[in-house]
């Protein structure tokens, strides 16, 4: 059988589209490229499934009906299917001097309801991922204690449990937009944010087994690997909400994540809430470490800097449609986005068309939970108009996602975190979503 | 992993029916740390000096370890290497329009400095250094800085004492610092809208846009784009053929250089891709033929057991002290058989 040419493949392909729903179409093309290359890599061997495209659709019967597939434990853990290769976390080389300290985004345009899976949480660290043995890890608990204290995994596992879904997201998420558009795609303009159920201890039961003494107000968390990454927290934050996790969406926690153990700091910048947790101090005042001070501060345009800026404001966007989801059909369109805020529950959305002139309200859609990724959804009609289109969040506390004009005016351009302006998609009469921002 | 035996279990269940439910809380999980287990583990330092260890250094002895484990990332001047921290100068830019953040211009305790030199510099071998090291090189970067003197003995008595240019420059955050009116109908004129499009060619954007010519979407994919765009440069200037390098490699290298390629990979290329901590990089051909002069042998003893020279610092096994003597052979074997 005669290997096809790329461009044979991609006609055929480009034919056998049109038999497709919208949806399938929009993935079917996107998708082409790397199927291309694929079956250009292995020769004929693909030329029946290529060709046969049209063999599947209805009325014959596919020929996945006509034959067996693959036994059970063929994945002991199983893996996505293979035709959604492109759902993966990418990074921006240019941000970071190197891979070891870097960060990636996780792909928000393909993910659906509040649950971001494992494999594409967003992954930050400062001396890479350590490989821990969680046989030989330990948490100590010293400092103005009664009891020092240190753990094992198997004890930690032993304290009553709890299992709560939390968003994290790390305070430089939009961050290289303060001055002007720069990322052409949502996975690198708000992709440092994911939502897991975790499960673990508050920590202020382990706090209450050390017995912390009556000075302590603050606590230093500290991490087990070569970063040994450092946080002050004040005990406020730990007698609210604050958990030791060792689990996510129902296993044991990723080694990106903090395997086997994390702090979680629900609703504060990703930073404090430390992986590979190691170490728990108990003090009368913060530290002032390196990641309180040189980073994570925000420098407002006079010169001075803000400190302990923990809480991630009211934030959404809109995923679908956005960059990487061009409208490929006029007609019924639901928009979708997501929304979240640090200082409780959403309570609302609201969508403009025009660029902020006008608003109307959104749906929320399933769960709607305390510090949680929350799902909103508006149903309506495109018939090639240019949209310029945003979502604005609110909260419980009553706060309204502002402008980055609004930001802007109050803290300058430089302050890298903490960038939760409305954000502008532009919808172009071709269906095609740019990044903009308006003026 | 955290399975207990069955009698271990049989036995906690006894213990639990034993004591009773009389309090639910009283967990009694967990071990007493001892005083040397805290000693060990309890690294850090706080604005105030707590956590100093006694010692003391100065600027004079920091420069060589200065030189030797920090300055091929920060620079010789404390200036910063490639997109490495700055450490030095930026004094009075801090409400500039590119304001230049270091320690001397923005960190408001020089506690922070020995405390998070301590915990995880030099990059690639956290916790390597002694505490004299540790306030050696504190107060070099001080000096850089013109906070101290070159000959100024920086000890646990007075480096909480030095007072830090921008340490009356933060505030506690006082967020929410906007409020923004839920407004529905003419929230503004539409006339005035101006629209600023996202800069193009600069987002790794191949995942979604077909054909298009993006940037990796990885630092080993960038450095191998920005390498083969050179060499396409020189090609272009010398008219040279360009060949497949790896298909040239491959047909001279011996089976334990090709075996080391892996152990590259995954632990080498950290710092010998990008030059990271003053490392040859495996490109640079020229780099490695001076130090071949020395002999192969040479080069593994000094892979396996660690190297402080002037052009930089490689911790034994390049700090990845998992890695077997042949693996780091190997591994060897594969950077300097890819120089022929």
């Amino acid at each position: 059988m005669a290997t096809p040419s790329t461009q044979q493949l991609l006609q055929t392909m480009q034919g056998a589209s049109e038999h497709l729903s919208t949806n399938d179409r929009r993935d079917f093309l996107r998708r082409g490229v790397s199927y291309v290359a694929g079956a250009a890599a292995v020769g004929g061997a693909t030329l029946a499934s290529a060709t046969g495209l049209t063999s599947n659709l209805p009325p014959n019967e596919p020929q996945w009906g006509r034959q067996l597939g693959t036994g059970v434990v063929e994945n002991p853990y199983g893996l996505p299917s293979r035709h959604e290769s492109q759902v993966v976390r990418r990074t921006v080389p240019w941000l970071t001097a190197e891979s070891i300290s870097s960060i990636s985004m996780s792909p928000l345009q393909d993910l659906k309801g509040i649950i971001t899976p494992n494999g594409l949480v967003f992954e930050r660290y400062h001396a890479g991922v350590p490989d821990i043995n969680p046989d030989e890890h330990r948490l100590m608990i010293h400092g103005l204690v009664d009891n020092p204290l240190i753990f094992t995994m198997e004890d930690l596992m032993r304290f009553p449990s709890v299992s709560e879904i939390k968003f994290i997201e790390c305070p430089a998420n939009g961050g290289m937009e303060w001055r002007g558009p720069q990322m052409e795609a949502l996975q690198f303009t708000h992709g440092m944010l994911s939502c897991c159920e975790w499960t673990g201890v508050p920590l202020k039961v382990l706090l209450d087994a050390a017995g912390v003494q009556t000075a302590g107000k603050w606590i230093l968390a500290e991490g087990a690997d070569g970063a040994h990454m450092s946080r002050s927290i004040p005990m406020e934050k730990i007698l609210d909400d604050t958990l030791v996790v060792y689990a996510q969406n129902g296993e044991m926690l990723r080694p990106e994540q903090g395997y086997p153990l994390r702090l979680l700091n629900p609703g504060w910048e990703g930073n404090t809430s430390i992986k590979w947790l190691r170490r728990i101090e108990v003090g009368d005042q913060p530290w002032h470490h390196r990641e309180e001070t040189s980073k994570y501060t925000d420098l407002m345009a006079d010169g001075r800097a803000r400190r302990f800026t923990f809480v991630q404001e009211c934030n959404s966007v809109i995923t679908s449609p956005c960059p990487e989801n061009p409208i490929v059909r006029k007609g019924f369109l639901e928009v979708e986005g997501l929304a979240w805020t640090g200082r409780g529950t959403i309570k609302g959305v609201d969508i403009s068309f025009d660029g902020g002139v006008s608003w109307r309200p959104a749906q929320l859609k399933g769960l709607v939970l305390d510090k949680a990724l929350t799902r909103f959804s508006l149903s309506t009609q495109w018939q090639g108009e240019p949209w310029l289109i945003q979502s604005r969040a609110y909260d419980d506390t009553g706060y309204v996602q502002p402008t980055l004009a609004q930001l802007r005016e109050q803290r300058g351009v430089n302050s890298i975190y903490h960038k939760n302006s409305i954000h502008t998609w532009q919808v172009a009469p071709t269906g095609e979503v740019k990044n903009v921002q308006i003026t | 992993m955290f399975r207990l035996p069955k009698s271990a279990l049989a036995l906690a269940l006894f213990a639990c029916a034993a004591v009773g439910a009389s309090n639910s809380q009283d967990y009694q999980i967990g071990t007493a740390a001892t005083a040397v287990e805290i000693a060990g583990w309890d690294i850090d330092i706080r604005a105030d000096g707590k956590g100093l260890p006694v010692g003391s250094g100065n600027a004079i002895n920091g420069e060589e370890s200065y030189e030797i484990f920090c300055a091929s990332c920060h620079g010789v001047f404390g200036e910063g290497e490639g997109r490495w921290p700055v450490l030095a100068g930026g004094e009075g830019t801090l409400a500039d329009d590119r304001p230049v953040k270091t320690v001397g211009s923005y960190w408001p305790y020089a506690s922070t400095l020995f405390d998070y030199i301590r915990r995880a510099m030099p990059f690639t071998a956290p916790m390597s250094l002694d505490d004299q090291q540790v306030y050696d090189i504190t107060a070099y970067v001080l000096y850089l800085n013109d906070l101290i003197g070159e000959d100024f003995e920086l000890s646990q008595d007075n480096l909480a004492q030095i007072k830090m240019p921008n340490q009356d420059g933060f505030f506690v955050d006082n967020r929410p610092d906007v409020s923004n009116p839920r407004c529905m109908a003419d929230c503004a004129d539409p006339a005035s809208l101006m629209i600023q499009s996202s800069l193009s060619g600069i987002t790794p954007i191949g995942h979604f846009v077909e054909g298009a010519d993006a940037p990796a979407s990885s630092h080993s994919g960038q450095h191998d784009l920005e390498a083969s765009k050179e060499a396409e440069r020189k090609a272009a200037i010398t008219g040279e053929q360009l060949v497949s390098s790896v298909a040239q490699k491959n047909a001279v290298m011996s089976a334990e250089a090709i075996a080391g390629e892996a152990t590259y990979k995954v632990a080498c290329g950290v710092c010998h891709d990008s030059g990271l901590a003053g490392a040859p990089k495996l490109a640079d051909t020229d780099a490695w033929l001076t130090r071949l002069q020395q002999g192969k042998e040479i080069l593994t003893i000094h892979a396996l057991e660690g190297y402080a020279g002037a052009k930089g610092y490689m911790p034994a096994k390049g700090g990845r002290a998992d890695l077997s003597d042949e693996a780091v052979t190997n591994a060897v074997l594969f950077m300097v058989e890819s120089q022929q």
